[in-house]
């Protein structure tokens, strides 16, 4: 899970951070990633990657609003997008200190 | 709604009956928030998560399909590709030489353990049949039995009917479209057959023997495509003559019956690498 989560853009893990602030269904979760992150997600993508969450259970479908379903956070994909956003922001200080752009 | 309907159907349709189950309404209504008919590389995007959920191991659950299904219908396709092979190979006996010749007995032997592979992997429902777990499924074992003999029904009734003329007349064509027809029906409802009672039967299953027996069936449906291609390009070889001549099914040019040939058995080896994949699933 750990390695998946890990690669840039992960779909997942976008997600995950989309969801981070608050519960959204499919097509909010696509317009708040382009918004935010400038990827945008195609609808077969996202849903691959909200199955496979809800699947490792990090995340959860709530009951449906109409045709359009919200999704949430659970504790354990909270866990898991801290832990990743940890390793990710460990990653670029150190990038950026050996590049010289930042101070050590 | 403010999508184009039939595209947003077609779209959903080509998921998994399972999946659209779970998640067919909100994603469908994703589609038409996202206007999908207006961006093709949107429709792309979703056909690749169809494609995905359809072979994802994990998404077994997802499909009304078992592997043992997708797995009969694969040795189905196989069987109506083999029928085709032998049509086409019966007639050409020594024109490629004895390397055509080896190639069509190692084929044979290929195909030969496909099937035996098949029968390894269904053995424990045949055993419980045989035990009566449940009567009412032997309805389903008459299938193949009424199906071939309604299918030498028709065949002998068109002999009664008499010689149709020339082998490319509309009469004959006709006749062979029925008889072909009729055969292809046999073996679906075969494969329907044996689906349903792979389905309802319950069968006490040792852990590796259908992943392996699949695995098995998927590599040797394989290696028949590989050996049927392998055959034509001798025969071509050793008798160029062939491939101009009338020598493929119903007296046409060789080369399009083979290829078609080999494409069916192609066919038939990549759905048994999905239903044996589906397995491995499964069984982890």
């Amino acid at each position: 899970m750990g390695d998946e989560l890990g690669r840039w853009a992960e779909p997942g893990l976008l997600v995950l951070a989309s969801l981070a602030d608050g519960d959204k269904h499919g097509y909010a979760i696509t317009t708040d990633v382009a918004d935010h992150v400038g990827v945008r997600l195609g609808p077969g993508t996202l849903y691959a990657a909200l199955g496979r969450l809800e699947a490792q259970g990090l995340i959860e479908g709530l009951p449906a609003e109409g045709r359009r379903r919200p999704y949430r956070l659970t504790p354990a994909g909270a866990a898991e997008l801290s832990a990743q956003s940890s390793r990710m922001q460990h990653l670029a200080t150190l990038s950026l200190h050996r590049l010289g752009t930042v101070p050590a | 709604m403010t999508g184009d309907p039939r595209v947003v159907r077609l779209l959903l349709a080509c998921y998994p009956s399972g999946w659209r189950r779970r998640y067919g309404p909100e994603y469908g209504q994703l589609l038409c928030d996202l206007r999908v008919q207006r961006h093709p590389l949107l429709i792309l995007d979703s056909l690749h998560g169809a494609l995905r959920a359809q072979l994802a191991p994990g998404g077994l659950q997802m499909s009304a399909r078992s592997p043992m299904t997708t797995a009969v219908w694969a040795v189905g396709l196989f069987t109506v590709a083999g029928i085709a092979f032998q049509k086409l190979s019966e007639d050409l006996t020594g024109a490629g030489g004895s390397t055509a010749d080896a190639l069509r007995a190692w084929l044979v032997a290929a195909a030969a353990v496909s099937m035996l592979a098949l029968l390894v992997a269904t053995a424990p429902t045949g055993v419980a049949l045989l035990r009566g777990r449940d009567r009412r499924a032997w309805g389903y074992v008459a299938v193949p039995v009424v199906g071939a003999a309604a299918w030498f029904g028709v065949v002998r009734a068109l002999r009664a009917v008499g010689q149709p003329g020339g082998v490319h007349s509309g009469a004959n064509l006709a006749v062979v479209a029925v008889v072909v027809l009729a055969g292809v029906g046999v073996v679906a409802a075969t494969a329907w057959a044996a689906s349903a009672v792979l389905r309802r039967v319950p069968a006490e299953q040792p852990a590796r023997l259908r992943p392996v027996a699949l695995v098995v069936l998927a590599v040797g449906m394989g290696a028949t495509a590989v050996l049927a291609l392998a055959w034509g390009l001798s025969v071509r070889a050793g008798d160029p003559g062939v491939v101009s001549g009338d020598q493929g099914l119903v007296a046409t040019p060789f080369v399009p019956s083979w290829v078609a040939t080999v494409v069916l058995l192609a066919a038939a080896a990549a759905l048994a690498a999905v239903a044996g994949r589906r397995q491995i699933g499964l069984a982890h």
